[in-house]
């Protein structure tokens, strides 16, 4: 009961601190567990590291470590002994204790026995008084009644005093067991100081076993350092000594380089101090030199310094004039940006309106072309409508002007015939004959010259000839310029188109000649017949003249090539041909570009047909027709005067009887003898 | 002036950089640099200004904490000078500095041993604040705030509440000293109207970390006022108890000694600790408990996570013993059982003994004081042969003889597991002594044995 359980103290292992309590005291120490166990095993690695001859240490450890086993062997059998002792009091206390109640129930058991015994008894003896009452009450006499009363009375008392002893009794067992239990106490008590001295005994002399423990194993580590220190010491002094005597050598071999060096600096001391005397003398003289060229280049330096002052000066003046200029021009630039930006807003715009009005232009000018088209159309339609128009206007004229014509002839007849009495002569008539506009030869153009030309040659030789007779007019011969014209075809070749080289190639020779010559005409300007006659004309006369120059050199073997034009001069000819011929040629061609590819009528010779037609009656046959009219107009009006007569004696003549008719009627007429209506009557019917 | 003030003067202070530490101008040689004439001047006699705050935060510290809003070096400065003498409405939750609470544990109790409180001083503090204040708790005269405004500020940090006594209420006394705290029990030990104790129930379930309970009913040092009533643990203390420790969850250990607790508390008890989800040991030490209580405790164990049972010094007989050796048969859970001094007898020793050849878990067994004989040294021996979980076995003070030695030496010397056993005063011969440190030694090599 005093004595802690030995259970109490056996508490399970209670974990560690951890970090991540939640208890920040026990993560504090955590914290400082780990950190310390952490120092510990660096100052551990760290001997480890220091430390040379690790295996004699790793013995001397052992040697140690073993002393700890030991030390911890010895301190755990102490331990137990120690509690063993302790514990011997507490389980000799259980064993009284136990004693103490096997006793106690002993004691008990015999207490209940007796008092079992005792309650028997004792009701026994009630059971024996109340018998005896019941005897009582039958005893009559007051003698035998009070014998009864005493003898229960005696009873009672025996009871009591049975009771009262075994009262008594269990008061003396109290008693007893109290003082058992004072007793107890002290034991008890005793046990406890006992116990605790023990406990301190075995305190003191764990302690002091602690003590001895840790002062052998403090031994231990200090004789372990110990021969270590002395070991490493020796180490050290053996090291240092073999330190100095190296030293040593190297001050002596450093001694023995230094005398060396010293004789070798003295040699070299010397041999540069002549040197420097020389190089001094040398030096000297330089620098006067230098001296006086340096006073030349202070001068010119100086000198320089103030012009290019001066001219710094100049500079900057300019430059400032130039800044302003600049500044100036600068804003210049600006606004002619701005201008030409202006300008160029307006170009742009002008470009546009210029666009559209081009877009516009140009639609006009297509559809004016297309109007020039239509117009040209309608143009030729035109014209061709007034050809024919004109030639059946000229047709109806004509046939009025014949009519005319007639019927003045006519008159003119039947005036000389029946008036006059004379034969009539009918003047010559040839326009009676005829009937139509006056046709016109139209020119030919060059290429249909030259292709008539051309083909000449497939007609016979009398066509020829004749004809040649008959062209002798344009004053060459058609031979002639059909030669000419071959050899233009071959020599002018270049003037040609390659394209249409090829496209003739495969015709005959003819019309392959005639293409060919076609575009050389139109190359040199050469549009109608005459125009190919003249060049012929003109070649002639050129070669003519070429020939009178080369007459001096040969005689005139070559009388059938002397015709011709030698290859080698026509060209020649041709550009002089050109710039004689071709300014008419160009007014002609806008002549002919005017008319439009319409016919021009030659209307010159129309007047004269006309007048012609008009003068059938000559001027001596008027003045006849007039005074012949004025004598017929004589004879008119003594005619109608005549005529007038006529009518009045006619008129005369028919008054005349109708003055006789009227008079017979009056007379042969009854109904004059009575009036119609008569005065009296009239006054009958007044009422 | 405020305190925003205080901590920006700080601030500024600290960012001058000048903020000599205090216990550096100790040193009044060194110190005086400035007037060399005046031997007493020394810089240390002007405080710094921030000292001067700080001083001042902690005279004022009861109106205005200001605490966790210091730089860490002038909070340690603070918590070093703090009196133990402030409010616990204040520091309680605000200070969690070791230090100072140590300083409030040693200025309040002359011996502390930190060590039992997981090193915390501050939980010790308020255990010991707590338990102080139940066991000076009297029933009817002192009012329960005095519990109820304690529990907010320790509820956190309340672990284990060893409660070493309790007082029963007054009744008709009209003195009551202070010392002596046995003068509310009068002399005429008449049944009175109630005499229960503190109410636990309006505790326990206010403490969420409450691991371990230890309860005494009684009166400590009541000297020669004794009297029977003062160790009077009533029914109705056992119902709020046991509906107390039903309510709390947390616990892990529970400890009722020498309360006088009988077969039908124990059973009640018992009762309200079935399926317990965190119980681990149970201890009814030095009490009344006997067969009937024995059997409750026996369902109990299959009932629970039990490690260890202590029922010594109880009067546990061959029925009780049996029904626990009838539980030991399945438990797997417990690992130590503490039978000393009961009345187990052969009866009991045979059965728990046959119940050690089934169990796998059991590893210490007391059996110290149980009036068993030779028969059960026979059993024990035959379980011995079986068993290879137990490692300590308990004897003494049963009446073996010397037969009952040699058959438990040579059970002993087939097992592989024991490592003690203590036969003293078994009057067992030397020889099977002998042996016993014999299998001692030969189980040494065991790192977890426990000599």
């Amino acid at each position: 009961m005093l004595q802690p359980e030995p259970f109490a103290g056996e508490e399970a292992d209670e974990p560690g601190p951890s970090v991540e309590s939640k208890n920040q005291a026990e993560r504090i120490t955590a914290r400082r567990l780990r950190i310390a166990a952490r120092n510990e095993t660096k100052t551990r690695q760290e001997l480890g590291e220091d430390s040379q001859g690790k295996e004699d240490i790793q013995e001397e450890t052992r040697k140690s470590q073993k002393e700890v086993e030991k030390s911890k062997r010895h301190m755990v059998k102490l331990q137990s002994d120690g509690l063993e002792l302790v514990t011997n009091i507490q389980v000799a206390v259980d064993a009284r204790e136990s004693d103490r109640r096997t006793e106690l129930e002993e004691e008990c058991r015999l207490r209940r026995e007796k008092l079992e015994n005792e309650a028997k008894s004792s009701q026994e003896k009630f059971e024996e008084i109340t018998r005896k009452w019941t005897d009582a009450k039958m005893k009559q006499s007051p003698l035998d009644l009070r014998d009864a009363m005493n003898s229960q009375q005696q009873l009672c008392e025996q009871i009591l005093g049975d009771k009262n002893k075994l009262i008594s009794e269990l008061q003396q067992e109290l008693k007893a067991s109290d003082d058992h239990y004072v007793k107890d106490l002290k034991r008890q008590a005793k046990d406890i100081d006992l116990l605790i001295e023990r406990m301190e005994e075995q305190i003191s002399s764990l302690k002091k076993s602690y003590r001895e423990d840790l002062q052998q194993i403090e031994n231990s580590f200090d004789e372990e350092r110990r021969t270590l220190l002395t070991k490493h010491r020796k180490k050290w002094g053996h090291q240092m000594k073999e330190q100095s005597e190296k030293e040593l050598r190297n001050m002596m071999q450093g001694l023995s380089l230094l005398e060396e060096h010293e004789d070798l600096l003295q040699k070299l001391r010397v041999w540069k101090a002549e040197e420097y005397n020389t190089d001094k003398i040398r030096m000297d003289t330089e620098v006067q030199n230098l001296r006086k060229k340096l006073q030349e280049v202070k001068f010119n330096c100086h000198l320089n310094e103030e012009k290019l002052d001066y001219k710094y000066e100049v500079l900057k003046k300019r430059e400032e004039e130039n800044a302003i200029l600049k500044s100036h021009l600068k804003r210049k630039i600006i606004r002619m940006q701005d201008v030409l930006n202006n300008l160029k807003s307006k170009c742009a715009s002008q470009e546009k309106q210029l666009k559209t009005e081009e877009q516009s232009l140009r639609n006009d000018y297509t559809r004016i072309k297309q109007q020039y088209i239509d117009m040209q159309k309608k143009a030729r339609h035109f014209a061709a409508l007034d050809a024919e128009r004109f030639e059946k206007l000229w047709l109806i004229n004509e046939d009025e002007v014949k009519a005319l014509a007639h019927r003045v002839l006519e008159t003119d007849r039947i005036i000389h015939e029946q008036q006059l009495g004379l034969a009539w002569v009918s003047p010559p008539l040839p326009f009676m004959e005829r009937s139509g506009p006056i046709e016109h030869k139209t020119l030919r153009t060059a290429s249909q010259a030259a292709a008539d030309t051309l083909h000449e040659e497939t007609r016979g030789d009398l066509v020829e000839e004749s004809e040649g007779l008959g062209d002798t007019a344009s004053g060459v011969n058609r031979r002639t310029v059909k030669r000419i014209l071959e050899l233009l075809c071959d020599e002018l070749g270049f003037l040609v188109e390659s394209k249409l080289l090829k496209l003739v190639s495969h015709l005959e020779k003819n019309d392959e000649s005639l293409i060919k010559l076609d575009a050389i005409f139109s190359a040199i300007g050469i549009e109608s017949e005459k125009d190919v006659y003249t060049m012929a004309e003109f070649l002639m006369n050129y070669r003519q003249h070429g020939r009178e120059q080369r007459e001096l050199m040969e005689e005139e073997e070559t009388t059938n090539n002397s015709d011709f034009i030698h290859h080698n001069d026509l060209l020649v000819a041709l550009k002089e041909f050109t710039a004689q011929y071709c300014r008419p040629h160009g007014v002609q061609a806008s002549q002919k570009s005017s008319v439009l590819g319409l016919i021009m009528r030659d209307d010159s010779e129309d007047a004269a047909h006309w007048e012609s037609i008009a003068n059938v009656i000559p001027e001596s046959k008027f003045r006849l027709w007039s005074a012949l009219d004025t004598a017929i107009n004589k004879y008119h009006t003594v005619l109608t005067e005549r005529a007038e007569l006529l009518v009045e004696t006619q008129n005369v003549q028919q008054q005349n009887t109708e003055l006789r008719q009227l008079l017979h009627l009056y007379t042969t007429s009854k109904a004059n003898a009575e009036p119609e209506m008569q005065p009296t009557r009239m006054r009958q019917f007044p009422m | 002036m405020t305190t925003t003030n205080f901590t920006e003067k700080l601030k500024s202070s600290r960012r001058t950089g000048s903020m000599r530490p205090v216990n550096a101008a100790a040193d009044g040689r060194k110190m005086r640099s400035i007037i060399a004439e005046d031997s007493e001047w020394s810089l240390e006699l002007v405080p710094l200004l921030t000292t001067l705050c700080l001083q001042h935060i902690i005279k004022h510290f009861r109106e205005k904490p200001i605490l966790d809003e210091l730089t860490p070096k002038y909070k340690a400065y603070v918590l070093q000078r703090l009196p133990t003498s402030l409010p616990l409405t204040i520091t309680a939750n605000l200070i969690s500095d070791e230090s100072y609470w140590k300083r409030c544990c040693e200025g309040r109790w002359a011996v502390s041993d930190v060590s039992t409180y997981d090193n915390s001083w501050k939980r010790m503090f308020f255990e010991r604040h707590l338990e102080n204040i139940i066991e000076f708790f009297i029933p009817d005269a002192t009012d329960t705030k005095t519990v109820l405004d304690v529990v907010p500020l320790c509820r956190n940090y309340v672990k284990r509440l060893k409660v070493s006594q309790l007082l029963p209420p007054i009744r008709e006394s009209p003195r009551f000293d202070e010392d002596d705290r046995s003068d509310c029990a009068s002399d005429t030990g008449s049944e009175g109207p109630s005499m229960d104790h503190f109410d636990f129930r309006i505790l326990l379930d206010k403490l969420p970390n409450l691991e371990e309970l230890n309860v005494v009913y009684g009166v400590k040092g009541c000297g020669m006022n004794f009297e029977w009533n003062l160790f009077e643990f009533t029914f109705r203390d056992c119902e709020f108890l046991a509906k107390a420790l039903h309510s709390c969850k947390t616990l892990q250990v529970f400890r009722i000694h020498r309360s006088k607790v009988d077969d039908e508390k124990c059973c009640l008890l018992v009762s309200q600790l079935l399926d317990h989800p965190s119980l681990q040991e149970l201890d009814f030490s030095h009490n009344h408990i006997s067969d009937r209580g024995a059997r409750a405790i026996g369902k109990l164990l299959n009932r629970s996570q039990l490690k260890r049972l202590v029922v010594c010094n109880n009067q546990i007989r061959g029925p009780g013993a049996q029904a626990l050796a009838h539980a030991l048969y399945k438990n797997i859970t417990l690992l130590s059982l503490n039978l000393r001094l009961n009345r187990i007898g052969d009866e009991g020793g045979q059965a728990l003994a046959q119940a050690l050849v089934k169990n796998k878990t059991l590893v210490n067994l007391h059996l110290g004081g149980n009036n068993m004989t030779e028969p059960m040294a026979v059993a024990l021996s035959q379980a011995l042969v079986e068993n290879c979980t137990l490692k300590n076995l308990n004897l003494s003070n049963n009446k073996l003889g010397v037969d009952g030695g040699k058959v438990l030496e040579e059970g002993m010397s087939h097992n592989s597991s024991l490592v003690e056993c203590d036969i003293r005063l078994t009057d067992v011969s030397q020889d099977s002594e002998y042996s016993r440190q014999h299998a001692k030694i030969k189980h040494k090599h065991d790192p977890s044995a426990k000599v």
